[in-house]
C-alpha cells in the first residue's frame, strides 16, 4: 500500500484537537501503520516541505499566517481543516465583533504593543484557501478523525453528517435537554459527535457549526414554547461563530 | 394456553428466573423517563411506565447494526443475530408495530436479519397501567391487543394475571414459581382494565376512521397545511426515529486500520433528513422541507396502508413529544385535513397480503450479500463515464432483462444502483457503464481488468421486450447515459428483429465529447428499420451533426402514434418536455415508458430511499407504463 504522506500544522487555537490525536493512544501506531507523518509538531521533531494531505488545526488571525497558510496549500494535494477553529474560526471568532485595539488592550494588557502580540480579524482557513475536507467538532471527534484519515488513504470522500445533532440524541436515546428547560443548539448543529454533550447531560454548544440549511428561524419561534428569550438562543450561538448572522 | 396470576413476590421470582436462564431486555428508567435496557434484576423492571423514549423495535432493528464483513478481496460474510431474548414489558400499540415490521421485513425479499433476531425474540406484552401525555391509542385501536405477544401481563391490583399467547409463551409460564390459577372475578378486572384502557389512551381524539385516512389523504396532496407546517421545521428526523413503524435505512462500509477488512452496517435513517431522496449525481427528489414532512404523514396514512392493507401509525404519541416545534401530531394534521373533507368516500380496507411461509432455504438466503463477479473488460467511454464487461465468478448467467438494474458493491466504497447495458442475448458477461459521481462510481473508475466487484440482483422492472412491443414500431428517446439501460433493449431488439417494427432511436448529449456508444450507434444506424438521429446542446467545430435538445428531434421523425412503444430515459429535467411532444404526436400514455433514476439503495424495497410517493422505484420501476404513474406527484 502506498502510504500517503501525512503533514499537521497548527495555527491559532488550544491545541485540543491535536491532543485528540495523540490520545487516540495505541490507534496511533494504527494511524502511522498506513499513512507517513512528515510533520507535526506536537508530536515528533521532524518537518518536511513534501506532503500530499496537509491536515490544519486552528484559525488565521495573522498576516504573516495567511501566508503560511497559501504555501501549505501549493504543496499538498489535499488540503483538511481540524477542529471548530480551522473549519469556523471557532471561539476566536468572537473577538471578530469587538475593536480590535480594545481586544488586544483587554488580552494582552500593557504587552498589547509588541510586535509578536500582532494580531488581526480571525478566519476559518477557508477563508484563506480552498479546503476540500473539514473534519469539525470542538474538540474533534477521534472516531471521525480516524474515519477521515482511513477514507482518504482509500481514495474515498470522508462521510460528514449533514444532519441535526437531534438525529445522534434519538439513536442514542437521550433525554431531550429541552425537557430540562435547557437550551439545546444540537436541532441546528451539524451532528458527527454521536451527541457527545447531551449523552453527558448538558446542552449542545454548537461546536460543529450548523448544517447546511439550518432553521434558525424554527430555533428562534421554539424558544417561547420553552419559555425561553431568543437573546438567550442567540448568545449561545455566537460561542462558536456558529451563524453570527443569528444576531441578525 | 393457560393463565396464571402472580403475586409480586413470584412475580419477581419468576422474572429473576427469566434473567438467570435467557437475556431479558426489559423497560427500565432513565433519568425522568423510560428506556428498554437489558435487565439484571427484576426490581428494576418498571412496567408502571408511560411510553419508552424508544420503541422495543431497537432489539430488532437497531439504530446500528453489522450486516456483513468484508474482505478487501471482495468476500462478504453475512453477520445474523442468533442469541434467543425475551422483551419484558411490551405495550400493546408496540406490539402492533411489531406485528406490523414483521409483515414488511418477511413480504417480498425476506430480511434474514431482522427476521433472525425477530424469530429469537419472546415478547411479553403488558397492558398499560399509566397513560403518557400524548397517548391516542384509543383511536388506533392499539389500545388492547388480543394477538402478536407470546405473553400477555395485565396487572389487576396488585397481581398480575400471566397469558400465554404461544408455546413459546407457554414455556415462560412454565417457569413460574407457583402462582395460582385466576378466578372468574381476576378476568374480569382484566376485561374491566381493557374496557377503561381503550378509553384512556386517547390523549389525542382522531375524527375519522383510522381506514379513511387513505381516502383522506387522496384529497389533501397540495393542502397548504404542509407548508405552513414545515416552515418550523428542523429537518431533523425525531418523528421518524422515535416511531415504532419507521423502518427505513442507509448502508455504510467501514474500513478497519488493516485496510484489509471492514464492516458494512446498516443505520436507521429518517425521511425528514435533508438528503434522504438524494442521488450520488447530487440531484435531491425531496429538496424541500414540506415535501419530506408531508412525505411522512403519507406514508403513515395512504402508502403504506395501500402496500400492506394496515394504517402506519399505532397512536404511541413518541413523535409528538420529540418534535421541539410541536408540529408532528399526526392527529392534529389528520384532523385538521378531516375538517375540511368530511365528506370523504371509505374505500375498503385492502386485505393483508399473502405472506408466503417461510422455508428453510429462505431462511439462510441474505438478500443483502454480494456475489463476486469479475471484470474482464473496462474501457473509458468519456471522461467521466467508464465501460465495464463482468463475469459471474459462479459462472452462471446474470439472467437480467433489459431495463433492470444490479447494485454494484466494492469493499469500503459501499454498494450504489448501477443499470445493465447489454442484451440477454449477450451469454456469459453482461455490461454496464458508470459515471463518476460519488464514492463508489470514483473508485469502480480506478480499477482494472481482472479485479473483482460484488453484484446483487437483478432488480426491477424490464421493458416490455416480450409482450407490447413485439411487432410494434419502437420510438426510443434517450438523453446522456440514459442510452445505457436502453441499450440493452436496443441490442435485444436487433438481435430479434423480426420481432419488431421500426426501430427509431433518438439521443441527445450535452457536447460531443458527452457522446457514449458513438461507434455502436453508427451501426445501429445503418441497420435495416433503423433510424437513428443524434443531437447535441453545445457543438464543437467538428460537429456537424443536429443541435439543440432533443425534443428537437422528435418533429423529424414519422411514427405511427397507435402502432408504436415509446421508451423515455434521461436526466430528471428531461420528461416533461419529451412526454409533452409524445402526447402531441399523438402518443398514448399506456405506450409510453419511462426508465427513471433513484437512490435505490437496497435493492429489494425496503429501505424506502427510492420511494417516490407510494411508489417503491426498485420494485415496481425502474421502467414504468407512463399511465401508471401519472397520477404519482413525486415521479415527473
Amino acid at each position: 500500500m502506498n502510504k500517503p504522506k501525512v503533514a499537521i500544522f497548527d495555527f491559532a487555537g488550544c491545541e485540543g484537537c491535536q491532543l485528540q490525536i495523540v490520545n487516540m493512544e495505541e490507534e496511533i501506531l494504527d494511524l502511522i501503520s498506513i499513512v507517513r507523518l512528515v510533520e507535526w509538531r506536537e508530536g515528533m521533531s521532524e518537518q518536511s516541505e513534501e506532503y500530499d494531505v496537509a491536515i490544519i488545526e486552528g484559525s488565521i488571525t495573522r498576516p504573516q499566517d495567511e501566508e503560511k497558510v497559501r504555501q501549505i496549500r501549493e504543496r499538498a494535494k489535499t488540503l483538511v481543516a481540524l477542529g471548530a477553529c480551522a473549519t469556523d474560526g471557532g471561539v476566536n471568532k468572537i473577538k471578530n465583533r469587538f475593536d480590535l485595539q480594545e481586544v488586544k488592550q483587554l488580552v494582552y494588557g500593557a504587552d498589547s504593543a509588541l510586535p509578536h502580540l500582532d494580531s488581526a480579524p480571525t478566519k476559518a482557513v477557508d477563508e484563506v484557501v480552498q479546503v476540500d475536507y473539514k473534519i469539525y467538532g470542538c474538540p474533534i471527534d477521534r472516531r471521525e478523525f480516524a474515519h477521515v484519515v482511513r477514507s482518504l488513504v482509500m481514495g474515498k470522500r470522508p462521510e460528514i453528517p449533514n444532519y441535526p445533532v437531534c438525529v445522534e440524541c434519538k439513536r442514542k436515546e437521550n433525554v431531550c435537554r429541552y425537557e430540562y428547560h435547557e437550551i439545546c443548539l444540537g436541532p441546528i448543529t451539524r451532528a458527527g459527535c454521536d451527541a457527545r454533550c447531551p449523552s453527558f447531560g448538558t446542552w449542545c454548544f454548537g461546536c460543529r457549526g450548523s448544517v447546511d440549511e439550518p432553521n434558525v428561524q424554527a430555533a428562534r419561534e421554539v424558544m417561547e414554547r420553552y419559555g425561553k428569550k431568543v437573546e438567550d438562543l442567540e448568545d449561545r450561538m455566537l460561542l462558536f461563530s456558529n451563524k453570527q448572522e443569528a444576531r441578525g | 394456553m393457560s393463565t396464571r396470576k402472580l403475586n409480586q413476590e413470584v412475580f419477581g421470582l419468576w422474572v429473576n428466573e427469566l434473567i438467570a436462564r435467557q437475556r431479558v431486555v426489559g423497560v427500565q428508567a432513565k433519568e425522568e423517563r423510560f428506556v428498554f435496557e437489558p435487565l439484571s434484576k427484576a426490581e428494576d423492571l418498571r412496567l408502571d411506565y408511560d411510553v419508552t423514549i424508544l420503541p422495543p423495535k431497537k432489539y430488532l432493528l437497531p439504530q446500528r447494526e453489522n450486516l456483513m464483513a468484508f474482505t478487501a478481496q471482495g468476500e462478504y460474510e453475512s453477520r445474523l443475530e442468533h442469541e434467543p431474548f425475551i422483551l419484558f414489558g411490551v405495550h400493546p400499540y408496540d406490539v402492533v408495530a411489531i406485528s406490523q415490521l414483521d409483515a414488511i421485513f418477511r413480504a417480498g425479499h425476506y430480511d434474514v436479519h431482522y427476521m433472525t433476531r425477530r424469530r429469537n425474540a419472546t415478547i411479553v406484552a403488558c397492558d398499560v397501567q399509566k397513560a403518557s401525555a400524548h397517548v391516542f391509542a384509543s383511536s388506533m385501536n392499539t389500545a388492547t391487543v388480543q394477538d402478536g405477544f407470546d405473553l400477555l401481563l395485565t396487572k389487576i391490583g396488585d397481581d398480575y394475571l400471566a397469558d400465554a399467547g404461544t408455546e413459546k409463551g407457554e414455556a415462560l409460564l412454565a417457569l413460574v414459581p407457583g402462582g395460582v390459577e385466576p378466578a372468574k372475578e381476576d378476568f374480569a378486572k382484566r376485561e374491566q382494565v381493557w374496557r377503561t384502557n381503550q378509553e384512556s389512551l386517547g390523549k389525542h381524539d382522531l375524527k375519522c376512521r383510522p381506514d379513511e385516512l387513505p381516502a383522506l389523504l387522496a384529497k389533501s396532496y397540495d393542502d397548504p397545511i404542509w407548508e405552513e407546517k414545515a416552515r418550523l421545521c428542523f429537518s431533523c428526523g425525531s418523528c421518524n426515529l422515535v416511531c415504532p413503524t419507521c423502518y427505513c435505512f442507509d448502508v455504510h462500509d467501514d474500513m478497519n486500520w488493516d485496510m484489509q477488512t471492514g464492516t458494512r452496517t446498516r443505520s436507521c435513517d429518517a425521511c425528514l433528513l435533508n438528503e434522504f431522496a438524494a442521488v450520488a449525481g447530487g440531484h435531491n427528489f425531496r429538496r424541500h422541507p414540506a415535501e419530506r414532512y408531508r412525505h411522512r404523514f403519507y406514508r403513515k396514512g395512504s402508502y403504506i396502508p395501500n402496500k400492506f392493507g394496515f394504517v402506519a401509525c399505532v397512536g404511541c404519541g413518541r413523535c409528538i413529544s420529540a418534535c421541539l416545534t410541536g408540529i408532528a401530531n399526526p392527529v392534529e394534521i389528520y384532523n385538521q385535513l378531516y375538517a375540511k373533507s368530511p365528506d370523504i368516500e371509505t374505500s375498503e380496507q385492502a386485505a393483508l397480503p399473502e405472506v408466503s411461509p417461510v422455508t428453510e432455504r429462505t431462511l439462510s438466503e441474505d438478500i443483502y450479500a454480494p456475489q463476486a463477479a469479475t471484470l474482464v473488460q473496462t474501457r473509458p467511454l468519456t471522461e467521466l463515464e467508464t465501460f465495464y464487461e463482468i463475469r459471474l465468478d459462479s459462472g452462471l448467467e446474470l439472467g437480467h432483462e433489459p431495463g433492470q438494474f444490479v447494485e454494484i458493491s466494492l469493499p469500503g466504497f459501499g454498494e450504489a444502483p448501477i443499470s445493465v447495458s447489454s442484451s440477454p442475448t449477450q451469454r456469459g458477461t453482461f455490461q454496464m457503464v458508470v459515471r463518476n459521481v460519488g464514492n463508489l462510481t470514483n473508485a469502480l473508475g480506478k480499477l482494472v481488468t481482472g479485479d473483482r466487484i460484488g453484484v446483487r440482483g437483478p432488480f426491477g422492472s424490464e421493458f416490455p421486450v416480450h409482450d407490447v412491443m413485439k411487432g410494434r414500431d419502437i420510438l426510443l428517446i434517450c438523453g446522456g447515459i440514459g442510452l445505457v439501460p436502453v441499450r440493452s433493449a436496443i441490442n435485444y431488439i436487433l438481435d430479434n428483429r423480426e420481432d419488431y417494427g421500426h426501430m427509431t432511436i433518438l439521443y441527445g448529449a450535452k457536447t460531443p465529447a458527452d457522446r457514449i456508444f458513438a461507434d455502436e450507434q453508427r451501426d445501429w444506424g445503418q441497420r435495416t428499420h433503423v433510424t437513428m438521429l443524434e443531437t447535441v446542446d453545445d457543438p464543437d467545430e467538428n460537429w456537424h451533426g443536429h443541435v439543440g435538445r432533443i425534443t428537437a428531434l422528435l418533429p423529424l421523425v414519422h411514427i405511427s402514434p397507435e402502432n408504436t412503444i415509446a421508451v423515455v430515459c434521461g436526466p430528471p429535467v428531461m420528461y416533461r418536455f419529451v412526454l409533452e411532444e409524445l402526447q402531441k404526436m399523438g402518443m398514448s400514455d399506456d405506450s409510453i415508458y419511462l426508465s427513471l433514476e433513484r437512490r435505490m439503495k437496497c435493492g429489494v424495497g425496503k429501505c424506502g430511499h427510492c420511494q417516490m410517493n407510494g411508489v417503491y422505484v426498485c420494485q415496481e420501476g425502474p421502467v414504468f407504463q407512463y399511465s401508471t404513474i401519472r397520477e404519482v406527484m413525486e415521479a415527473i
